[in-house]
């Protein structure tokens, strides 16, 4: 594109943008609000998805071992379940170390402990975590047929849950971004339908002196680019401060919450939605344009 | 698929347009126009004038025949060659079609600008032709603070500063009293005369008969009139 094509170009946007700017305030304003709304579910879905992850990937198995069994039965065990494939960590808990951590966790109510006297009725075990959550359930099962092993337990609702919930919470988020950028082309394609319309007599007039479609289309799509441009950075502001403002007031309450670090994450998340405004406002203005350059 | 050495500027064999509602605009229609030829198309409204110009500038399309305009095929055309074709031509119309917001000069730079030319060829081009029209000292002026007439030369303007082979007029005095036309009139022959083909739409008697030009009329969809130096035929 020549230089002196170019400058027209932005003048010609300059002055429409000047001419519809209730209009430009407005769209702009809209793809603010929708792109605010999309990066707001974006940042959840993904803080969501992280936190069933983490959720998910310390789900462990208990395996319950038998009273009679030796400590050379014990290690062989052990060496068992670490060559099984999948399995992350396998750590081995003593009744001692089982009965001192269920102290603990009675805390203010440990005298109950004393209704068992001295005997300790809680079995060894290992606790083993898998590579992939998946696992968990055919790894169980097989662990349960070693010799020496009891039951091997974990908590098979919480994870099956898990994985619904996550399921669910990206559907609906995805859903929830699909309509609201189509929402937005929507908006956008309307304010720059209106630029189009009017200036129809000079497309018109364009098209009979032999301009080019794309010499056409350039001013409007810029126009759209612009909108959507402006209106992206606003949002990303807002979502930058409103991020900020959230996690200090979560980290308040529960420090070790596992929400996603401020940084690289809203990096990631401005080039998104900056992007995605780039995107929407041209596709929109492409849509509204297609129209009059049938002359 | 250009070849603009040809004698003949326009060439129809055959043509035909029938409208998607069944409407036979034009029927048949075997005519050829040669380089610098001054031809006048008239017949009643709704006899096919409108649809011949359209066709000429490829904003339709003929449903049968070959139609070569400037050395351009306009059936086998592809869609991103229309813009060249169009700046070979230039247009006028009965309703000027000028931009309200723009002066004179810009009116008659747009042209000139939206194919990329040159600013210092647009700049002596366009004060060329507003010298041809006899605007130049109008340069500032706004198309609202113009004349009806001096509007339509502004249109003028703006058709041949791009140096098009071939001008399509469609009712260009249409708007005008008598004393302006031939104002305009005496415009168009003064750019015939330097080689340009002009072809014209008009319901205008007096002009007709006076120019004793080539004449094609057209009724109901076909010409009924090819005089090398004819009158208007009709009464006005």
């Amino acid at each position: 594109m020549k230089l002196r094509t170019t400058e027209y170009f932005v003048k010609e946007v300059a002055a429409s943008l000047k001419r519809n700017n209730w209009m430009s305030l407005a769209s702009i304003g809209t793809v603010t609000i929708s792109l605010f709304i999309l990066g707001l579910f974006l940042m959840v879905v993904v803080n969501l998805d992280r936190m069933a992850s983490t959720l998910e990937s310390q789900v462990q198995i208990s395996v319950y071992l038998k009273d009679d069994i030796t400590k050379k039965q014990t290690d062989s065990l052990e060496e068992k379940l670490s060559s099984l494939q999948g399995i992350d960590t396998v750590k081995y808990i003593s009744k001692e170390d089982a009965m001192k951590r269920f102290s603990e966790r009675l805390g203010d109510q440990k005298y109950l402990l004393s209704a068992l006297d001295d005997t300790n009725p809680l079995p060894n075990a290992f606790e083993i975590t898998v590579k992939d959550p998946q696992l968990v359930k055919t790894a169980s099962k097989e662990v349960e047929n070693f010799p020496g092993v009891d039951t091997a337990v974990y908590a098979q609702d919480v994870v099956e849950h898990l994985f619904d919930l996550t399921r669910l919470v990206r559907l609906i988020g995805l859903s929830i971004i699909v309509f609201l950028a189509g929402a937005t082309i929507f908006i956008i394609s309307n304010t720059i339908r209106l630029t189009v319309f009017a200036r129809r007599k000079e497309i018109a007039i364009m098209k009979y002196v032999g301009a080019t479609d794309w010499f056409i289309r350039w001013p409007f799509l810029l126009e759209g680019v612009v909108l959507g441009f402006i209106g992206s950075n606003i949002a990303v502001i807002l979502l930058r401060l409103a991020y900020i403002a959230l996690t200090q007031k979560i980290y308040d309450m529960m420090t070790f919450f596992p929400l996603i670090p401020l940084y690289p994450f809203l990096t990631y998340v401005t080039i998104i939605i900056i992007l995605s405004g780039i995107v929407i406002g041209a596709l929109g203005s492409v849509i509204s344009i297609k129209r009059f350059l049938e002359v | 698929m250009k070849s603009p050495n040809e004698i003949n500027i326009i060439k129809m064999k055959n043509i035909s347009k029938i409208y998607d509602n069944g409407a036979v605009a034009l029927d048949k229609v075997d005519i050829s126009i040669k380089r610098g030829e001054f031809v006048f198309i008239v017949g009643t409204s709704g006899a096919g004038k409108s649809t011949f110009i359209k066709l000429l500038l490829r904003e339709i399309l003929p449903t049968s025949g070959l139609l070569l305009v400037n050395g351009y095929d306009i059936n086998k055309m592809p869609r991103h060659e229309i813009p060249y074709l169009r700046r070979s031509l230039g247009v006028i119309f009965q309703d000027y079609r000028l931009l309200p917001n723009k002066t004179v000069y810009e009116n008659v730079a747009f042209a000139m600008r939206v194919i990329e030319s040159p600013r210092r060829l647009v700049l002596r081009s366009v004060n060329s032709v507003l010298d041809v029209v006899g605007l130049r000292a109008k340069y500032k002026c706004f198309p609202s603070q113009l004349s009806g007439g001096e509007q339509q030369r502004v249109a003028i303007a703006r058709a041949i500063v791009n140096n098009p082979s071939l001008i399509i007029a469609d009712e260009p005095t249409g708007n005008l009293d008598p004393e302006t036309s031939w104002e305009i009139m005496d415009i168009f022959q003064r750019i015939n005369a330097a080689g340009t083909t002009i072809v014209m739409a008009t319901h205008d008697k007096t002009i007709v008969d006076t120019m004793q030009k080539r004449v094609l009329a057209i009724e109901n969809g076909c010409i009924v009139r090819d005089e090398a130096s004819g009158g208007y035929g009709y009464e006005a």
